[in-house]
């Protein structure tokens, strides 16, 4: 009885301490703070952007190797089992890899003709150079804003 | 024209109106200084908790969940800023619990003329004797008025957790309570 009174005294006195005020200008520092680490909303936008670009390829990417794995999983899963069906599994990988890479070499003059006209008629390199410097700032922003975020929660 | 409310005014951030944080920042800076005051016990750290927190919050206030207190998700983060300072202190202000061997049993009693002179200044005292981790529950609790489960969301510690820090900073209160009432009564 008498414990639930000094525990309803502690409630009721902790309930009207007074709050406190920071000193003059803390305001205007908290503003010129928020005002100093800003970022302008294009350029948000841009990174953005640039970062649904990048996880595109990335998926895109995930996709085809995902398509490959699947399609030739039986011959790779027999090999496994194998012994020294490791390293024939790799060297089949690395056959088909370089098989791939022989016809996307083919592949390129065309591609970059494909690029350098839908640039106008820029040449496909500059395109190139760019979206690389793209995806680079965005991976950069990005794991800035991700440090950022951990740091704030 | 009528002021607008913390729902407006989060609202309008969300949507991406930066002025709006100034309204925000206006309604929280005396309870986030204080709240940061009452942990630090140092007012230049408790500012630049402060501070520190409010521009963390605006950064991130595409985090924010609006399905949640506002106010719970900002005490968070000033949580997380007074424990970053409380660890880089160089005062090393114990956060750990304290040693409970000695303390005599609070529900023996407390004299009720030392509970009913329980002043604004006497509970302060009090509460910046505890350790941290039992200071910042009974405030939020009684101070800003939040339920455990919103407590537990602030300092990231299951509710029951929350509770049993409650019951042992009210517990710790008593026994000091007791002990200066032994000494003055």
């Amino acid at each position: 009885m008498q414990s639930d009174k000094t525990e309803e005294l502690i409630a009721r006195a902790i309930a009207a301490l007074p709050y406190r005020r920071p000193s003059a200008g803390f305001s205007a520092r908290v503003l010129a703070g928020i005002a100093a680490e800003a970022q302008p909303a294009w350029e948000a936008r841009l990174l953005k952007a640039a970062g649904l670009l990048v996880a595109a390829w990335g998926a895109g990417l995930a996709f085809v190797s995902a398509k490959l794995l699947y399609a030739n999983f039986g011959e790779l899963a027999a090999l496994l089992i194998q012994p020294g069906g490791i390293a024939e599994a790799l060297n089949l990988a690395a056959a088909r890899a370089g098989l791939i890479l022989a016809k996307l070499t083919a592949a390129l003059p065309a591609f970059s003709g494909l690029l350098s006209a839908a640039a106008g008629g820029l040449p496909a390199w500059y395109e190139t150079a760019a979206a690389a410097l793209v995806c680079s700032a965005a991976i950069a922003a990005f794991s800035k804003g991700g440090r950022l975020a951990r740091q704030a929660v | 024209m009528m002021a607008e409310t913390e729902t407006d005014l989060v609202s309008r951030c969300l949507g991406g109106d930066n002025t709006a944080f100034a309204g925000l920042l206006e309604i929280y800076q005396d309870r986030i200084y204080s709240f940061a005051l009452r942990l630090l016990k140092d007012p230049v750290a408790a500012e630049e908790a402060a501070q520190e927190a409010f521009v963390k919050a605006f950064k991130g206030l595409s985090s924010y969940n609006p399905a949640y207190p506002f106010s719970s998700w900002l005490f968070r983060i000033t949580h997380n800023a007074c424990m970053d300072a409380l660890r880089a202190g160089s005062k090393n202000v114990s956060m750990d619990e304290e040693d409970f061997t000695e303390l005599p049993d609070p529900s023996a009693g407390v004299d009720a003329s030392v509970s009913d002179s329980l002043d604004s200044e006497r509970i302060e005292a009090m509460l910046a004797s505890l350790p941290p981790i039992y200071s910042e529950v009974l405030l939020l609790a009684y101070r800003e008025n939040m339920g455990s489960s919103e407590i537990a969301r602030v300092i990231g510690a299951p509710e029951g957790t929350v509770k049993a820090r409650l019951s042992r900073g009210r517990e710790l209160v008593k026994v000091k309570i007791f002990r200066k009432g032994g000494a003055t009564v």
